[in-house]
């Protein structure tokens, strides 16, 4: 580059990004369609259900394969939006993810119901329709089908990872100690044996629950706690190298922790993550990616890097610049879900939205859409809010000693599966356990599934909590439109004109650490003239970073147009659309004349 | 067929003519039987190559044909995948087939001309083939590397960078990359603004023009090869711009977007860090075709324990970390040491160096990959020192490089500066240096830089464990009952796993079994202490002892306690070591 040609000046630098938003400002989306939701599906049902909305709206949902899983299944992508697929790769974008740890089945079934509801609305709400033709939505509703089949087998099973032979405890032999289903209840749960040599005591509150022995209290372990099976390896260590895998939610590679056993043998090394990657790479269009999972940035935002990693060097936290809109997408997450204090976040080595942002640059959500923990938050704050006057008590009540502290969280956990879905805890029943002859066993403990999914009876309240959050996610992406041109005549036939771009959508055209990585490039503006006709300025301008909620740019040239009345430009950036537009020659010398002059052809801002 | 007279005429001359010249030909043409080995090669040839010269991705594939058909006994060829743009990606797998499993032998990988540029590479590997085949039977040493261990031969893991750098106008620099269309300005449009030969001479040279305000001047002494700068107050002659090439698309830049555009030697899955932290990087790690075959080729042949990357330039023999606080584990690194110093004596003018500390930093580089993801054993070759020009290691000085150009190759290796008119620049010059020097040898150093490379990659292959199961003593204890000692002998430097694959349980342990119809193991355990008879017992599963590794030019000896009679096996199953039996018998 020659340096600056251009001076710029950023407008309503006062704008702050961060300006609340009031819900749906710009398209006014208010609709969540019918949810539909009540039952996880199977792979062959959610499939079933994708091919209906495809059938059902074929000029808006596009249905294609990424990659088939080991187990011979389709990993589906569906992609909403109305027009050609040029014209849907070029418009403001957004990514959900779910399934991607393979015991996942509520998040699928959030995304489904969200994108049947969108497709469900639009035909009586011409915000959606317009959100449809101005907005690309890409879903990947379950990456790892193998997994999430287990969810539907016999025994049922759970479990992160793919269906791939790793010889977790490293003694050369591969998959050879899996669990088994001893008691034949059709369900993979735990195991106690009454031992000397175990680590656990029974909770003296509650003896369903084990907790650890703790040497220093003078406790010494009376149980050991497995899973359900034999040592079939006679190692003695029960179902510690089962059947597979990786979980494709460690495989990314941002903090890839490369010896883990569950990380893939290297960053993206599964059919699956590989498929995944290289739509994201074909797709610079998205802006905003949200992914379900067991990392979770929007119950408590992450903390922010302390300084600029330098260069060279990586960025590992959240850039300064940056985290304020990962606090604001939280702040709107939990009030939606209507939680009122910030819950602890989670964030695992090699997560796929970790990827997102730290390598591509975008805006990169992730959420633990259910837990035990958030369902008994939930139901606390809704609890205060209907008896405002007990929530002021303070909880002396509850101040108990240390030792009653322990396995209190655990306690209350069942205690809420007692009262809400009893048969999530299966009773302690004894089993005579050949590894262990003559002496205690008993099988029972949380069923498959329990602690990470919803019951399906909860599911349909789930789907239009989380609903009602992506459509408001969709309605933040950035969005360039123009606000107006400004054409004087120097005399002669040289005149100069200004561009005046804005971003209409809430987050900004790039994001620091987008510009930072440079996989996010910089909006330009590219003039239709001959090289010569350019006194001043360049034909390619390069735009600096949008701010969001009305932010706007300048950009100006001097130009030689002796022969001409009009100039075309096209405003193209990779997140927020591209707009193309004319300037009128001859209707020079008035400033500030608003964007009547610019006829923007496609994309157009929404208003 | 003859149409006319004339035809019938010239076809009468040309018959005339080859008659007399067949004498001629007969004279000349075949020297069998008439020449006499040089020390270094076999004189019998079953295949005749010209190593002073390099060859496309066709001309090596050819020379790995012919080998492969001449010595199929010796050879295997296949392609693991394919580049970019659909090239093979060839391996040629020589060992003695007939002697042992080839699967299970120590495997040493040896690839070449990941950087498309970096041809020699190519005809290092490619040599390595030929001289092993040729000499296979005819030198102990061979023989022993071939029946003992496997080579993976890959000369061109970029080939579609060496043909674009052979077949195109290039300079010495240019065609590093692969070529997957990659959008380095970040103007939407990927490759549109390469180099031009605006003069169409087949190379990318410089350009420059004559000013009054340039800060440069023709060398006074080697006008025709350098250019100097002016004294700050000297007037200079002209200004540099550049190397040739114009403003394809228009924005006001020239050459900044080139065909590729990144390094597949910065897309290894280990410590890799995106583009913004390593340029080069590419979207993730082993994103490129080329790189991911040979990840999985290297990931589906666990025996491979040595590795070799050729590269130039600079004279250097490069082990890992690529950055600071890289893995590199103490013991390994001794490994590595002992080796590289060999190599500097192999090597006139190369030099032992770890890259991170003495060359410069790389994220996701192979031989981090090699080492700290798979603790094999690992080395880059920069090959092609410049200190070779002048034998006296000052080879690196501008005047010595001229008088080089100008007397040892008069001249070859220069175009001279010659009037161009330029789209943006005007009347212009443009000359300079080919791409052909700098970066690889001269045609008569070629050969010699070959042989020295290749020589040190084998002894580097004969490093690698060689184990034997040395002894198996068998100790009465009371009647049926006995004491089985077995002592397995690792005859050679690298040790089966390296300690960076020991401490991440990268391979699987060692395994020394024992195993009979009329034999039951009661005990077994690791010998501590042969002399002292202090043994550690494995816990469970006595019938197998799992060994995290057995150390270079060391012995691990385990004890088995047995009861029965008759006949047992013992097998030493050690992934990157081999897999060995010994016959035993209980009296």
């Amino acid at each position: 580059m020659r340096g600056v040609r251009v001076a710029w000046k950023v407008t309503r630098s006062t704008y702050s990004r961060w300006r609340p938003i009031p819900a749906l400002l710009f398209l006014g989306l208010s609709v969540v369609g019918p949810v539909r939701a009540g039952t996880y599906d199977s792979h062959e049902a959610l499939a079933k259900r994708l091919a209906a909305l495809g059938k059902k709206a074929s000029d808006a949902v596009h249905l294609r394969s990424l990659a088939e899983s080991p187990g011979g299944r389709q990993i589906w992508l569906a992609e909403l939006g109305t027009g050609t697929e040029a014209e849907r790769k070029t418009r403001p974008a957004m990514l959900v993810v779910a399934g991607i740890e393979g015991n996942d089945l509520v998040g699928s079934a959030l995304i489904l119901s969200w994108i049947e509801g969108l497709i469900e609305t639009r035909r009586d709400d011409p915000n959606v329709a317009q959100l449809l033709a101005t907005t690309t939505i890409y879903a990947v509703p379950r990456l790892n089908p193998d997994a999430a089949e287990l969810y539907f087998d016999k025994p049922k099973r759970e479990t992160l990872v793919n269906g791939k032979p790793v010889d977790e405890d490293h003694d050369a032999l591969v998959d050879e100690d899996g669990p088994e289903d001893l008691n034949g209840d059709g369900l993979i749960t735990s195991m106690r044996v009454e031992d000397e040599e175990g680590q656990y005591i029974l909770d003296p509150q509650e003896n369903r629950l084990l907790i650890e022995a703790d040497p220093a209290k003078g406790e010494s372990g009376r149980w050991r706690y497995l899973t359900e099976g034999m040592d079939n390896d006679h190692d003695e260590l029960w179902n510690e190298d089962g059947p597979g895998g990786v979980n494709f939610n460690r495989n990314f590679p941002f903090d890839h922790d490369f010896y883990a056993v569950d990380s893939g043998v290297h960053p993206v090394s599964e059919a699956e993550t590989r498929a995944l990657a290289d739509f994201i790479v074909a797709h610079p269009n998205i802006g905003l990616a949200l992914t379900y999972g067991t990392a979770d940035n929007l119950l408590e935002t992450p903390e922010e890097a302390k300084k600029d990693p330098g260069r060279g060097e990586p960025l590992t936290a959240i850039d300064e610049e940056d985290v304020s809109c990962y606090e604001a997408l939280g702040e709107l997450y939990r009030e939606t879900l209507g939680l009122e204090k910030q819950q602890d976040g989670a964030s695992e080595p090699g997560t796929f939205s970790d990827w997102m942002y730290f390598h591509r640059g975008r805006l990169s959500l992730a959420a633990r859409p259910w837990s035990p923990k958030l369902a008994m938050a939930l139901a606390e704050d809704e609890d205060k809010s209907e008896s405002e006057e007990t929530s002021d008590e303070p909880e002396a009540k509850d101040k108990r000693n240390d030792e009653d502290e322990r396995g209190k969280e655990e306690r209350e956990q069942l205690t809420w599966f007692d009262e809400q879905v009893p048969e999530a805890f299966q009773p302690w029943q004894a089993f005579e356990h050949p590894d262990f002859p003559g002496q205690r066993v008993e099988i029972g403990g949380y069923v498959p599934f329990a602690l990470t999914n919803p019951p399906e009876s909860l599911l349909e309240g789930q789907a239009e909590v989380h609903g009602r959050f992506l459509t408001e996610l969709v309605d933040r992406l950035p969005r360039i439109g123009p606000r107006r041109v400004k054409c004087a005549h120097l005399g002669e036939s040289i005149f100069e004109i200004e561009i005046h771009i804005e971003n209409t959508g809430f987050l900004p055209t790039v994001l620091a650490h987008g510009e930072r990585t440079r996989e996010v490039h910089a909006t330009r503006v590219v003039l239709n003239v001959r090289p010569e006709q350019i006194l001043s300025g360049t034909r390619i301008t390069y735009l600096p970073v949008i701010e969001g909620s009305g932010g706007a740019v300048e950009a100006r040239w001097t130009i030689h147009a002796p022969d001409q009345s009009e100039i075309h430009f096209q405003v193209v950036s990779m997140l927020a659309g591209t707009v193309e537009g004319m300037i009128d020659l001859r209707d020079t010398g008035n400033y500030a004349r608003q964007a009547s002059s610019v006829r923007a052809t496609r994309d157009d801002d929404p208003r | 067929m003859i149409r006319d007279r004339n035809q019938v005429c010239t076809m009468a001359l040309l018959l005339v003519s080859a008659a007399l010249m067949g004498d001629v030909a007969a004279r000349t043409a075949d020297v069998q039987g008439h020449t006499f080995p040089a020390l270094g090669a076999s004189d019998e040839r079953k295949v005749e190559i010209a190593w002073n010269r390099f060859h496309d991705h066709e001309g090596l594939r050819t020379i790995l044909t012919r080998l492969n058909m001449a010595f199929p006994e010796l050879t295997k060829l296949y392609s693991i995948g394919v580049s970019s743009e659909g090239r093979d990606i060839w391996c040629l797998e020589v060992t003695a087939r007939n002697v042992g499993n080839p699967d299970r032998k120590p495997g040493m990988y040896i690839d070449g001309n990941i950087h498309g540029n970096e041809v020699q590479g190519g005809e290092v590997v490619a040599y390595t083939a030929w001289y092993l085949c040729h000499q296979y039977g005819r030198l102990d040493k061979v023989t022993e590397l071939l029946d003992e261990r496997v080579f993976y031969l890959l000369p061109m893991i970029n080939p579609d960078g060496r043909d674009y750098w052979l077949h195109g106008a290039h300079r010495m620099s240019s065609s590093r990359s692969g070529l997957e269309p990659t959008d380095n300005d970040r103007d939407g449009q990927a490759d549109e603004d390469d180099y031009d030969d605006l003069n169409g001479d087949g190379y990318i040279t410089q350009m420059r023009k004559k000013d009054p305000q340039g800060r440069y001047k023709p060398d006074p002494d080697y006008p025709e090869y350098r250019m100097v700068r002016a004294r700050p107050d000297e007037p200079g002659q002209y200004i540099r711009l550049g190397w040739e090439g114009i403003d394809n698309d228009g924005d006001g830049r020239i050459n900044e977007d080139g065909r590729g555009g990144y390094d597949l030697n910065r897309n290894w899955g280990f410590d890799w860090q995106p583009n913004y932290v390593q340029y080069g990087a590419k979207d993730y790690p082993f994103s490129q075709p080329e790189t991911r075959a040979v990840a999985d080729f290297m990931l589906a042949h666990p025996n491979i324990i040595g590795a070799q990357a050729y590269h130039n330039s600079g004279g250097m023999i490069l082990r890992g970390p690529g950055r600071a606080g890289g893995d590199m584990q103490r013991a390994d690194e001794r490994v590595l040491e002992q080796i590289a110093e060999r190599g500097e004596k192999i090597l006139p003018y190369y030099r032992s160096m770890v890259i991170e500390a003495e060359l410069y930093t790389v994220w996701g580089g192979s031989v981090d990959w090699f080492y700290g993801g798979h603790g094999i054993f690992a080395f880059s070759n920069e090959l092609w020192t410049r200190e070779n020009l002048s034998k006296r290691g000052d080879g690196r000085s501008e005047n010595e490089q001229a008088e080089f150009l100008q007397h040892v190759l008069l001249g070859d290796g220069v175009v001279t500066w010659q009037p161009y008119e330029h789209p943006t620049y005007g009347s212009i010059e443009i000359g300079g240096t080919k791409k052909e020097w700098g970066r690889v040898p001269p045609s008569f150093l070629l050969e010699e830089e070959l042989h020295r490379n290749m020589a040190f990659t084998l002894y580097h292959a004969d490093m690698l464990p060689l184990l034997r199961i040395a002894d198996i003593q068998v100790e009465p204890l009371a009647a049926g009952l006995f004491k089985v000692w077995v002592t397995v002998e690792n005859q050679r430097l690298v040790p089966t796993r390296a300690r960076q694959d020991v401490i991440h349980h990268i391979s699987p342990p060692d395994v020394v079994s024992i195993e009979g119809d009329d034999v039951e193991v009661l005990s077994a355990g690791r010998v501590v202490d042969r002399y002292f008879k202090e043994v550690e017992a494995v816990k469970r599963r006595p019938q197998r002892v799992e060994l995290e590794s057995i150390g270079g030019m060391a012995a691990a000896r385990v004890q088995f306690v047995v009861q029965g009679s008759g006949p047992f096996v013992v097998t030493v199953d050690s992934a990157k070591g081999g897999l060995l039996r010994k016959d035993g018998a209980l009296p």
